[in-house]
């Protein structure tokens, strides 16, 4: 994948004005109990991407990811290719219609050029053929957004995981996963796998293009960890054995994941979009509204739910510290 | 991104035959239009005679040619106006508002061949599958009857892109389409039907018995199924702490909207399992194609947009 003809000496993305997190978290809960549902609401903005302030260090890691192991982060079938040009198509559209600052398509019939001004990157290629793009058409686009990008094929009443760029998995694997269907990959997860998923897999094949949804899914990390795959469980899983009574608002962070859902009607695919937030338990506190539904959250979540997620063993720590903190905020006289 | 609705110009009208339109729809100056999948229909709303009328209609074209959809519609004899709007309304030049391409009707991607049986103007989607599956180079026929060579929609389209695959059978010369066409077919294939109802009911039941596994048996009808009488019934809805009465001439569907509630639906023909709603009590007369028997026995749903009560009440979580 060496051929991308990227510019090194670009500029650091000055044009994206930086709001503080804490002003644009994508906070998932709005209720004081979390279990397991088919949490899709319609995605009324009809977009499947957003540029953060994060933009270039996020692009830049997944870049790099990509490099390092590229199996790792990217699998695709062959028969995948239309809906890769189908999935490139709508996000060059989109960034060009949305960020017309940051991104710029040309048309001369087949012939496109894809601006990147934020990276200062100029690509040329002929759309459909395969050979005048440095990577196939998914992993190609997927350089150049924040998401994680996944193509759903529905075939024959089932849907297949047939096709993914992901560099930011919250414990999973692309390459265990890619050919299973909707119900297989997601078996490891308890209740919901027996209760939920051949619902959910229903709903989301009648899905209908033109009416997107999105939905949140969130777990915790610990430290500032965004590539948290399942192979390399060995790498940032015993982090967990670090956290304190003291480090802990510093060092496990909420990830949030902004999943977007949209039917591809020439594909008949489904693409499936992930935009992975993290924000430090300390910063989400400067919230305290969110730090109370979050505190009722974690002391109402049933066990099965926290170990799945990975973090019973610091459960009690993480429900003592949100307790004090907010309790320290409301003797403080609010924080909100 | 996507938009909740296409805008679209109404670019030529041809008649295919003396009761067969085919409108060609094209995307404004300087839009697109979305592409869409084999087997794909489009959901058009047009206003005729003081009512809104929705109908769902297949796309009659090539898949590979972008920014157009061509529609065969046939002036039903029976129109509840709205094929009738479309031919005595519409006119070149047109703007339409129509939805994005749905596709309940989808090829098979492990199909070895694919056996097109065809009624009239059953004919549409077959149209767009043969096109995208002759550019792919996978293996296919058509079946197709209607009354004559005059009355047969598409005829010389089929005719000039599809010569070797392409059967005809018009009643005005005698020849009948038999589903005994199913027997010995290779391991592998896939069989589709559209047309009436009856026609349908027959082919489908043939492949049954003629060994072919229900995955491998495909097909789309224009309209409900004759299920017998309706009767009236009454549905509490908890969420809402509603009581509605349901009757004959109306379906669930219909006073659940009238009524304002958010209920989703698409295809109103109970073929597409959209409108899938939870039952917390009372005996469903399930009367769609889109639940397995299976599931008609074990699962407490019901499709409002067809099925009815067996029991006098019905309790849904709404």
């Amino acid at each position: 994948m060496s051929a991308l003809n990227e510019d090194t000496t670009h500029s650091s993305v000055s044009l994206i004005t930086p709001e503080p997190l804490i002003k644009r978290f994508p906070f998932p809960f709005h209720e004081d109990s979390y279990r397991y549902s088919n949490n899709s609401r319609q995605l009324e903005s009809g977009l499947c991407l957003e540029v953060t302030p994060e933009y270039e260090e996020e692009v830049e890691e997944k870049r790099a990811l990509l490099k390092e192991n590229h199996m790792k982060c990217y699998q695709s079938f062959s028969h995948t290719i239309e809906a890769q040009w189908e999935v490139l198509d709508m996000i060059i559209h989109e960034l060009a219609e949305v960020y017309p600052d940051y991104f710029s398509i040309e048309k001369q019939g087949d012939q496109w050029t894809f601006s990147n001004h934020l990276l200062k990157e100029q690509y040329s290629f002929t759309f459909g053929a395969e050979n005048t793009l440095p990577a196939e058409p998914l992993d190609f686009i997927g350089r150049h957004v924040q998401e994680d990008l996944v193509i759903v094929s529905q075939r024959d009443q089932d849907l297949y995981m047939d096709a993914g760029q992901v560099c930011f998995p919250a414990n999973w694997s692309l390459v265990f996963d890619v050919g299973m269907t909707f119900t297989e990959w997601h078996s490891p997860v308890p209740v919901f796998s027996d209760k939920l998923a051949a619902k959910v897999r229903d709903f989301l094949m009648r899905m209908e293009a033109g009416k997107p949804w999105t939905r949140y899914n969130w777990t915790l990390t610990v430290e500032h960890v965004l590539p948290t795959f399942a192979e390399d469980f060995d790498l940032w899983a015993p982090k967990k054995d670090k956290v304190t009574k003291e480090n802990i608002g510093e060092l496990v962070h909420l990830r949030v994941e902004d999943q977007r859902l949209f039917r591809l009607p020439k594909s008949n695919s489904i693409l499936f979009s992930i935009h992975s937030h993290l924000i430090s338990l300390k910063e989400l506190a400067e919230n305290q509204v969110w730090l109370e539904h979050f505190r009722n959250i974690i002391d109402d979540l049933p066990e099965y739910i926290a170990e799945y997620k990975g973090f019973s063993e610091y459960k009690p720590l993480l429900s003592e510290w949100l307790t004090d903190t907010l309790q320290k905020q409301v003797e403080q006289g609010g924080n909100v | 991104m996507q938009t909740k609705s296409l805008q679209v110009l109404v670019n030529r009208i041809e008649d295919e035959t003396t009761n067969v339109k085919s409108f060609t729809l094209k995307s404004l100056k300087g839009e697109r239009l979305p592409g869409f999948s084999p087997g794909s229909h489009i959901t058009t709303n047009i206003h005729y005679k003081g009512e809104k009328l929705e109908r769902h209609y297949s796309i009659a074209c090539d898949p590979s040619v972008s920014n157009q959809y061509v529609l065969g519609i046939r002036k039903s004899e029976t129109s509840r106006g709205g094929s009738e709007g479309w031919h005595q309304m519409i006119k070149e030049g047109d703007l339409l508002e129509i939805s994005y391409p749905k596709n309940h009707f989808p090829l098979s991607f492990r199909a070895r061949k694919h056996l097109f049986f065809a009624a009239g103007i059953g004919i549409t989607p077959f149209i767009e599958m043969m096109f995208y599956l002759k550019k792919k180079g996978i293996d296919f026929d058509l079946h197709y009857a209607a009354k004559s060579k005059e009355l047969c929609p598409f005829y010389q389209l089929i005719t000039e892109n599809f010569p070797d695959q392409s059967h005809f059978y018009f009643s005005s010369s005698n020849r009948k389409m038999f589903p005994q066409l199913m027997k010995d077919q290779p391991i592998g294939t896939h069989v589709y039907f559209c047309g009436p109802e009856s026609m349908v009911k027959q082919f489908a039941a043939y492949a049954q018995s003629a060994g072919y596994p229900q995955g491998n048996i495909h097909f789309e009808l224009f309209s409900p199924p004759d299920m017998g009488p309706a009767s009236p019934f009454n549905v509490k809805l908890l969420k809402s702490k509603k009581e509605i009465h349901v009757c004959e001439k109306d379906t669930l569907l219909d006073v659940l909207l009238r009524e304002g509630i958010d209920a989703p639906y698409s295809c109103k023909v109970g073929g597409c399992g959209s409108c899938l709603l939870e039952v917390a009590d009372g005996i469903v007369d399930h009367r769609d194609q889109f639940l397995t028997e299976k599931e008609k026995e074990n699962l407490q749903v019901i499709l409002p947009c067809v099925s009815r009560a067996k029991s006098a009440n019905l309790m849904l979580d709404l």
